[in-house]
């Protein structure tokens, strides 16, 4: 439970903390099922996966990294998926403290997010990273990289890109998740691997994606990914309050495995 | 750079981006005070989240937005409303509609919500106008 004693020593004028909140009745679900939804307060950042993730015990951060990738996409969807899954890459660095790689990933970025036409206002950003990596200024770099994350997507939305930001998203979750169980099977608890449980979530990355142009829709590598998103949400609808198993873990891995596998491929999918 | 000057920085950074996004003059004054609260709970090593929802809170009507949280992390949801609303309130309810205990913060048309989930999985922050009229609200949360 966060400690309100701690709390109390914020500067917080005129305020009152309150131990409890006030009950009231239960929401009914017609209410529920019209509440609000966005990118960017609906869908968790890897960063806050990461730090659910690093409650359980020290995470080997660096042990996730993985080879360069390429940079000659053509296909801007595979770009776009890419770009997110790098950003990803971007937190698992500052996870690891690792100041050069945070600079690796940070111009992989830019030269991903130029690809995109996106990049203008990102050179700023490539140069803030550097600055902030030299310095080691972890949570600064933290809020850089979605500082960035947000800025591409807003990018986007203005040069009627706005179908590719879910892409963006979702490149960034199959990533951290496809680390987050690698790493809990490394070292398998049950309180990390609560984290896994988000049916809501996936769901609500696949409605996005079914709303896409019929175009983007009907592309192959977002074509397939949507359809292992359906299996997926399966994988990771486990019951409130009960961890999943290692060999549940191990599937959820296989599944987000397979689509990072598709989103790398210089291959066009079968 | 001075750990005391990037809180409010960041603050301010957030609060510049949020211009281009078309949000209205009272969304930006709300939000802006929202961080307010935000970076408070920013010294006790809880990291804002780059993320906002703006929206109207009306008399007898929940404001009810989709989070996705993680067993794990803790938790802050703050919001601010501007005049006429004199009183907010901030509420968490779980994927069923129960609403879940929250440690909480209230300062007139500023309020925020603390809450460590036992389960990941999908919750829905309640904004509710206590006292005064309709009026814009923005909503920030943030996690450590």
């Amino acid at each position: 439970m966060i400690r309100l004693a701690t709390l109390g020593a914020i500067v917080l004028t005129g305020g009152a903390f309150v131990a409890f909140s006030a009950e009231t009745g239960p929401i009914p679900a017609d209410q529920l099922a019209k509440a609000a939804r966005s990118d960017s307060i609906s869908i968790p950042t890897p960063g806050e996966l990461f730090a659910a993730l690093e409650k359980s015990g020290k995470i080997n951060w660096a042990g996730q990294y993985r080879g360069p990738m390429p940079m000659t996409y053509r296909d801007r969807p595979q770009i776009a998926l890419n770009l997110g899954g790098l950003i990803a890459d971007g937190f698992i660095a500052v996870q690891a403290k690792d100041g050069q790689q945070v600079k690796n990933i940070g111009a992989d970025i830019i030269k991903l997010a130029k690809a995109l036409g996106v990049s203008e206002k990102l050179l700023g950003r490539g140069s803030s990273i550097n600055d902030f990596a030299d310095n080691n200024e972890w949570d600064t770099l933290q809020e850089e990289l979605e500082a960035t994350q947000n800025e591409v997507k807003s990018s986007m939305q203005s040069h009627a890109d706005q179908d590719l930001v879910i892409l963006v998203t979702l490149g960034g979750w199959i990533r951290g998740t496809q680390v987050v169980t690698s790493s809990i099977m490394q070292n398998y608890d049950e309180s990390s691997a609560k984290v896994l449980r988000q049916p809501a979530l996936v769901h609500f990355m696949q409605s996005k994606i079914n709303e896409v142009s019929p175009e983007l829709r009907n592309d192959p590598l977002v074509k397939d990914l949507s359809n292992e998103l359906g299996k997926t949400e399966k994988l990771v609808s486990f019951p409130a309050g009960k961890a999943p198993t290692v060999e549940e873990v191990r599937k959820v891995n296989e599944a987000v495995s397979k689509m990072m596998g598709e989103i790398e491929s210089k291959e066009a999918p079968k | 750079m001075n750990r005391s000057l990037l809180i409010p920085l960041s603050a301010l950074v957030l609060v510049i981006s949020v211009t281009v996004r078309g949000d209205t003059d009272a969304e930006v004054q709300a939000r802006k005070d929202a961080l307010d609260v935000a970076a408070a709970f920013s010294n006790d090593g809880f990291k804002i989240r780059d993320g906002h929802w703006c929206g109207i809170v009306k008399p007898h009507d929940h404001s009810l937005v989709a989070v996705n949280l993680y067993a794990g992390n803790e938790y802050w949801f703050s919001a601010s409303g501007v005049a006429p609303a004199k009183k907010i309130a901030v509420s968490v309810y779980d994927e069923t509609g129960k609403q879940v205990t929250t440690e909480s913060y209230d300062n007139g048309e500023k309020a925020a919500a603390g809450f460590a989930p036992p389960s990941s999985g999908q919750y829905f922050v309640s904004i509710d106008l206590v006292e005064g009229e309709q009026s814009s609200f923005c909503l920030v949360y943030s996690y450590k």
